[in-house]
């Protein structure tokens, strides 16, 4: 099903002139290869916008924990308002990552994903003006909001690319925004630095450091309206007018993502990588500093490498993801994500038991790579969950982070009841608990992890189509749909895809 | 008298070059200077604009040769008991190394025997808390080696409030607004826009 580069006439058979892209593209025109260095448009340029525009909501939303001792200072705050505004900064997203979903799915990714930043860009202005723990915590819960703009990146990277690089875009696009979270710990120390050098004083300079990443999310928000492009083919608002794209409707799209049980078992699991890393960003640099007596810089130093192993740790999870499905088909994929995230949750429960500092570390990195990889392969089996409801399932299981992570906080990390250290241990036993529902995902056209694909011949057309009834299928609502099954006939696996034959499109 | 003032002095000099390389436990510090500060019970003194006067020495009752160790005198501003609740990184310890209470150094001397005062503005650093002041002795390895405190053991007497300054600014608010109302504003112009542009498209 790949095109080189020349665009096959539309099926409907309107089409205007025909386009050329610079990456070879499906049926679809989505692209079926991910080169990193490039900026093409529209795919590798929608990859470097919503990567980059991601990364600055972490930035932003994790600004606060690196300037805590002058902030709490400032603010007069407790332990426990940090402790409450740590919470709060990352329950916002849980709500928000749903309705991120479901709005992606209505109005596209780059209208969506733009309008949230700009709408939380002023939380992040008026953190500098923050005057009051309450007003210190509702600024964290406000601009931790931005991060709902996970579910857009990877609806946009599902929407641009192909089955056989899906994985690896998403992993990519998700790594290289949650890096923000490693780097704020560097950079906001460095901004308040640099002010104070000029001349403003403590109180003065954290306030002025955060226009910072303010600023950079502004930039980043006006960058994605102005040049991006929700599809390879245009924006949604064009296409709905040209009538190349069906304004789908609100109802229909929320109910196929809430019924569809693989959606929640995959915001259950998530909750156990994803949410696991943002509950280890807020507490690894204090257990570091407590345990081990480090310096605050120090501590800070080995809390960003956690954060910055996304660079490499997240893409490899989306990549492990596309080559064992081109050897292993969807279970290749279930197999592999239940490997790497219990063996995440296995080293979790090591990293609480180890008594060295220098253990402490390469357990921690060994931790992060397996937790983010595990991230990355979520997001590999989630594009094909549903074609129609994407953005509802992305962003269930983008909520479902989020979730897990204020649980994990809510019943380790709060108040004296566990050491931070015994915290850590149960956390990694949670995790293997919560990784087993991974086996009772079954996709009747590929299979799940024990069982092979459905005896009645099932096909991706049947699957994908379910999602549609026949007054919908008569007005020709489907046809994205129709493609999309017909590209992902790679999850067979190497041996399926080779024998079998392909059915004739179903209408 | 004398003798066993510098008995005293001796066995804690020796123990303290024992402890060079260990650490200095609080508990094993002497009693020996008086602090007194003239603050009034209910007095919140502001950062950065007020003063805090503050009388140090040795304690003028003690045999002579007391202070035969003494080389530096240091003034530490510290926090009472109810602002280290709720806050471990305030919290005190014996060991002088971890001990956080006294995170503020007011002023560093050499040791003179005679009463001093001093007049300090509260820098503009010191956050919103009860205080109270410590002074402590050290000598030549500057290892501590006495102490005194202008509240009594328990902390509970004689503390004063310190108001911290609040860090803003008027051009910050403003340019928190400004900036804040421009990227909404901005987010509904791009929106018209679209709109516009999608209205003068041709529709098919």
């Amino acid at each position: 099903m790949e095109v080189e580069g020349r665009d096959m006439a539309s099926i409907r058979g309107d089409t205007d002139e025909p386009r050329k892209f610079d990456l070879p593209v499906d049926s679809e025109h989505k692209a079926t290869e991910f080169r990193v260095l490039s900026t093409a448009a529209p795919h590798m340029r929608a990859f470097h916008l919503s990567w980059v525009s991601f990364f600055s909501c972490f930035v932003s939303t994790f600004a606060a924990p690196p300037l805590l001792p002058i902030i709490r200072d400032n603010l007069n705050l407790t332990a426990t308002d940090i402790g409450n505004a740590g919470i709060a900064s990352v329950s916002g997203a849980v709500f928000a990552r749903i309705a991120m979903g479901t709005t992606c799915d209505l109005f596209g990714p780059r209208l969506a994903s733009a309008s949230l930043i700009l709408i939380t860009a002023p939380a992040v202005y008026f953190t500098s003006i923050a005057s009051s723990p309450i007003s210190f915590l509702l600024l964290r819960f406000c601009t931790g909001f931005s991060i709902a703009t996970f579910v857009s990146t990877q609806f946009w990277m599902s929407s641009m690319f192909s089955g056989p690089v899906v994985g690896t875009a998403n992993g990519v696009a998700g790594g290289w925004g949650n890096l923000g979270g490693g780097a704020t710990q560097l950079i906001m120390p460095l901004v308040f630095g640099v002010i104070r050098d000029i001349g403003a004083i403590k109180f003065t300079a954290w306030r002025i450091a955060f226009f910072i990443p303010a600023l950079f999310q502004t930039l980043a928000a006006f960058a994605v309206l102005i040049f991006g492009q929700d599809l390879p083919d245009g924006n949604f608002s064009g296409l709905q007018n040209s009538g190349d794209k069906q304004k789908d409707e609100f109802s229909r799209v929320f109910y196929h993502g809430a019924t569809n049980y693989r959606g929640w078992i995959l915001a259950l699991t998530y909750g156990y990588c994803f949410g696991v890393e943002l509950t280890v960003d807020n507490i690894i640099a204090e257990y570091f500093y407590d345990r081990f007596n480090l310096e605050l810089h120090t501590a800070g130093m080995i809390a960003a490498s956690f954060g910055l192993a996304n660079i490499v740790s997240r893409p490899a999870g989306g990549m492990i993801s596309d080559i064992t499905a081109k050897r292993f088909g969807m279970r290749g994929r279930l197999w592999a994500l239940w490997v790497m995230q219990t063996l995440g949750g296995v080293f979790c429960v090591i990293l609480g038991q180890v008594g060295s500092l220098t253990a402490s570390i390469i357990v921690m990195i060994i931790f992060s790579m397996f937790v983010q990889a595990a991230c990355g392969l979520t997001f590999g089996v989630v594009p094909f969950v549903s074609r129609r409801s994407l953005g509802v399932i992305s962003g269930m299981t983008g909520g479902g982070g989020n979730v897990g992570a204020v649980l994990t906080q809510l019943i380790f990390f709060k108040g004296s009841k566990y050491s931070k250290e015994t915290g850590i241990t149960l956390m990694g036993v949670m995790i293997i608990c919560c990784t087993l529902p991974i086996m009772l995902i079954y996709f009747p056209q590929w299979g799940g992890m024990f069982c092979g694909p459905s005896k009645n011949i099932t096909t991706e057309e049947d699957y994908y189509l379910s999602e549609w009834n026949s007054k919908e299928k008569q007005k020709g609502f489907h046809q994205s749909s129709l493609k999309f099954a017909d590209n992902s006939r790679s999850e067979r696996g190497r041996s399926r895809v080779n024998t079998t034959t392909i059915p004739p499109n179903q209408v | 008298m004398a003798a066993r003032g510098l008995l005293l002095a001796s066995i804690y000099l020796s123990l303290l070059v024992h402890e060079c390389y260990g650490v200095t436990l609080f508990s094993s510090l002497q009693k020996t200077l008086q602090v007194t500060t003239t603050t009034k019970r209910g007095q919140v003194l502001k950062a950065g604009e007020d003063k805090l006067t503050i009388t140090w020495g040795l304690n003028q009752s003690l045999a002579a040769g007391t202070d035969s160790a003494y080389k530096t005198m240091k003034l530490q501003l510290c926090f009472a008991p109810v602002s280290q609740k709720d806050r471990a990184w305030r919290k005190t310890e014996d060991h002088l190394n971890k001990d956080k209470t006294c995170s503020f150094k007011i002023v560093e001397k050499p040791y003179n025997k005679s009463l001093q005062t001093l007049d300090w503005i509260i820098e503009s650093d010191v956050p919103t808390a009860t205080y109270f002041v410590r002074a402590y002795a050290l000598n030549a390895e500057r290892h501590e080696v006495a102490y005194g405190q202008s509240t009594n053991d328990q902390k509970t007497t004689n503390l004063f409030d310190i108001q911290a300054i609040t860090g803003r600014h008027a051009s910050l608010d403003i340019a928190s607004v400004c900036f804040s109302v421009f990227s909404v504003v901005a987010l509904f112009g791009f929106f018209f826009h679209e709109k516009r542009k999608a209205r003068m498209s041709p529709q098919k």
